[in-house]
């Protein structure tokens, strides 16, 4: 069965790029260019995945982004310019999956794509005590991490940090939500420690911490366990 | 000088009134009454004055022994007792006439403080609805003329600012001929305007920092939708470019598509420092946090992928260094300083970042092999719009000055250093705000 991906972008050429991008790789699309139009669209399509620019004529996207998580688990794609880092983030506390930084190319739309549509079904559960990603596998029966068949020994806490980023591979994670998942509800401001501890993850698990190839940091939003 | 006159006239009036009195009822009165009869005059003149009641003494005692004092008619004087007489109605003119002066002069005296304060006030009303210092210079001297009766200049300090102790003074030409009570009033005047001027220069500043913030706002305004209707072109042409890449037939086509591809990333990436530029020259205060440098430098060279090709990176940091400081604006800043380093140096040549820290705050500086700074003063580098020499670099150099207002937004300082063995060094230190973090109960809380 074809994916259908609902694309709200008010700028056409942009929409156009997407939409063509999206049928050339066998996505089905449906395409709004008001808010009006894509609360109809999610509705009606009841889309498998939605890329959402947040910046439309008649209204904020966000009110979108919010109403749709209130009935559909559907993965929604955030469109945003640099130097909108806080909207990033509200936009993927309030329930976005990712985000995609403009201007960005047909590979890194698909694979941000394809790792959303992959989380929603569900392919990596919760339950799997074994998790896999790249040279990373992580024995969770164990509390045990090895990269590339070599023991690695970590903290608790940089142990629940890059077990956070293994079960949601491919997917920003904001300060906010890691901060929440592993200090608790409360600490979810300490960001300098969530990023010490993240300095400290890296030395361990990475050839060269300076040049991450899997613990990326999204400047400004929060971090990635790249999985491909 | 006329009361003075009056004063004297009626102490000669109620003495002679006194004696008049007393020869009539001289038959049916006793000496001592007579006497006091006196003594009425005596308390009435002193009225006017210590030197009518003097007066009125003496003559009273005149006219007593000459009238009534035996022998009469005579000044001379045969019972001693009528000297006492004498004696207590000298004092009592005295005492009296000096109470009555002492009552006046405390009178006179809160009349005057009584004038100066209403001057005072009137004053603080016309400086305070002046609407420039030269109305509140005007009201000084109205005002000082109307209470000290004399002419007066007025000097302004250079700096008229509320904090200043003495923003104002004024000279009177002879300051000497003042009276204790008018000293302090040019005083309190000179005090007060000074307030009203500091309040009126503040009042200008403040409109002109209103001004400036409407124009600043204006032109962040401007850039922001400038950079909004840039960038979604950008975004269409990266877009189209790389769909088309994925599905070129031919190896040259690639090429093409692929500078396209390149170009359209560098232009986003001077639009982005076009935006940081008005972002730091705003004035706002970057949001600092205690971030390890390396995340940083990690994020600017993923970003950096393609202009870095060819140039191998070094990063020098053993430790993780903590530096307090906003990330994205830093990020930034070290995307621009290897971003210049690639561009300024042969291919092939390494670019090194290191980060260290020393007792104050973090020192980050990126080295390369390149031909050095150009000839000149080595902060024009960091001028809006400066190109070194190799022009052919292309770029509008936008990023270095970028650098600088953010080392400068964060109170730090960056330099172009000539490297030992060819090249150049660019460091930045950003001085600690506070003491770095300690960790170890935050391990515990975890568990």
């Amino acid at each position: 069965m074809t994916d259908t991906v609902l694309v709200v972008e008010d700028e056409a050429p942009m929409r156009r790029f997407l939409c063509s991008a999206l049928t050339s790789h066998g996505f089905r699309v449906a395409e709004a260019g008001t808010l009006a139009r894509a609360h109809e669209l999610a509705t009606e399509t009841r889309p498998n995945a939605i890329l959402l620019d947040l910046g439309l004529p008649d209204g904020d996207g966000l009110t979108l982004l919010k109403s749709v998580r209130e009935w559909s688990t559907a993965p929604i794609i955030v469109l945003s310019a640099r130097d909108r880092e806080d909207d990033k983030v509200i936009a993927l506390d309030a329930g976005a999956d990712d985000y995609l930084t403009k201007p960005f190319g047909t590979s890194e739309l698909l694979a941000r794509i394809r790792v959303a549509l992959r989380h929603a079904r569900g392919l990596r559960v919760a339950d799997d005590p074994l998790l896999v990603v790249g040279p990373i596998r992580i024995d969770q029966a164990r509390y045990a991490v090895t990269v590339d068949d070599r023991a690695v020994h970590l903290t608790p806490i940089e142990y629940k940090l890059l077990v956070q980023l293994a079960r949601h591979a491919g997917k920003v994670l904001t300060h906010r939500q890691l901060l929440h998942e592993v200090w608790g509800p409360r600490s979810t401001e300490q960001t300098h420690y969530l990023r010490v501890h993240m300095a400290a993850l890296r030395r361990k698990i990475e050839v060269d911490a300076a040049r991450p190839r899997w613990l990326t940091t999204e400047a400004g939003v929060g971090y990635r366990l790249l999985d491909e | 000088m006329r009361g003075k006159v009056r004063a004297y006239a009626i102490a000669v009036g109620t003495v002679a009134a006194a004696t008049l009195a007393g020869i009539a009822a001289d038959a049916h009165v006793s000496q001592a009454d007579e006497a006091m009869l006196y003594l009425l005059a005596i308390l009435f003149a002193a009225l006017g004055g210590r030197a009518a009641g003097l007066v009125a003494a003496a003559l009273s005692v005149a006219s007593f022994d000459f009238f009534f004092v035996a022998p009469r008619y005579t000044f001379a004087v045969s019972d001693l007792r009528s000297l006492i007489t004498f004696a207590v109605m000298f004092v009592i003119g005295a005492a009296i006439g000096s109470l009555v002066a002492r009552l006046r002069d405390a009178e006179e005296a809160s009349r005057d403080r009584e004038r100066r304060t209403s001057a005072l006030l009137a004053f603080t009303r016309d400086a305070a609805a002046a609407v420039d210092v030269e109305g509140v210079c005007a009201a000084v001297v109205t005002h000082v003329h109307d209470v000290v009766g004399a002419s007066s200049t007025v000097q302004l300090a250079d700096d008229i600012t509320p904090l200043h102790n003495a923003p104002v003074r004024i000279r009177i030409a002879d300051e000497r001929a003042l009276t204790p009570g008018q000293h302090q009033f040019v005083e309190a005047v000179a005090q007060q305007a000074g307030v009203a001027a500091g309040r009126l220069q503040l009042a200008i500043a403040a409109r002109d920092a209103a001004l400036r913030a409407k124009a600043e706002e204006l032109r962040s305004t401007l850039l922001s939708a400038v950079s909004h209707d840039l960038r979604t072109p950008l975004a269409v042409i990266t877009g189209m470019a790389t769909s088309l890449r994925d599905s070129a037939e031919n190896a040259e086509r690639r090429d093409a598509l692929d500078t396209i591809v390149g170009e359209a990333d560098r232009l986003s990436r001077i639009l982005t420092n076009l935006l940081a530029i008005t972002k730091v020259e705003s004035g706002a205060a970057p949001r600092r946090e205690w971030v390890p440098v390396e995340e940083l430098v990690g994020a600017a060279l993923r970003r950096l992928d393609e202009p870095l090709a060819g140039h191998p990176v070094v990063v020098d940091m053993p430790e993780t260094v903590l530096a307090h400081i906003d990330p994205i604006l830093v990020e930034q800043l070290l995307t621009n300083l290897i971003e210049n380093a690639a561009k300024h140096t042969p291919a092939g040549t390494a670019i090194e970042v290191r980060g260290s820290r020393d007792a104050n705050g973090a020192i980050l500086e990126v080295a390369d092999r390149g031909p050095g700074l150009p000839p000149g003063p080595p902060r024009q580098v960091f001028d809006k719009f400066f190109r070194g020499a190799h022009a052919a670099a292309g770029g509008v150099g936008l990023g270095l000055a970028v650098c600088r207002g953010i080392a400068v937004a964060h109170h730090g300082t960056i330099d172009a250093l000539p490297r030992e063995g060819g090249g150049a060094v660019f460091r930045v230190v950003f001085p600690d705000d506070g003491a770095p973090p300690k960790l170890d109960d935050m391990e515990l809380r975890a568990g």
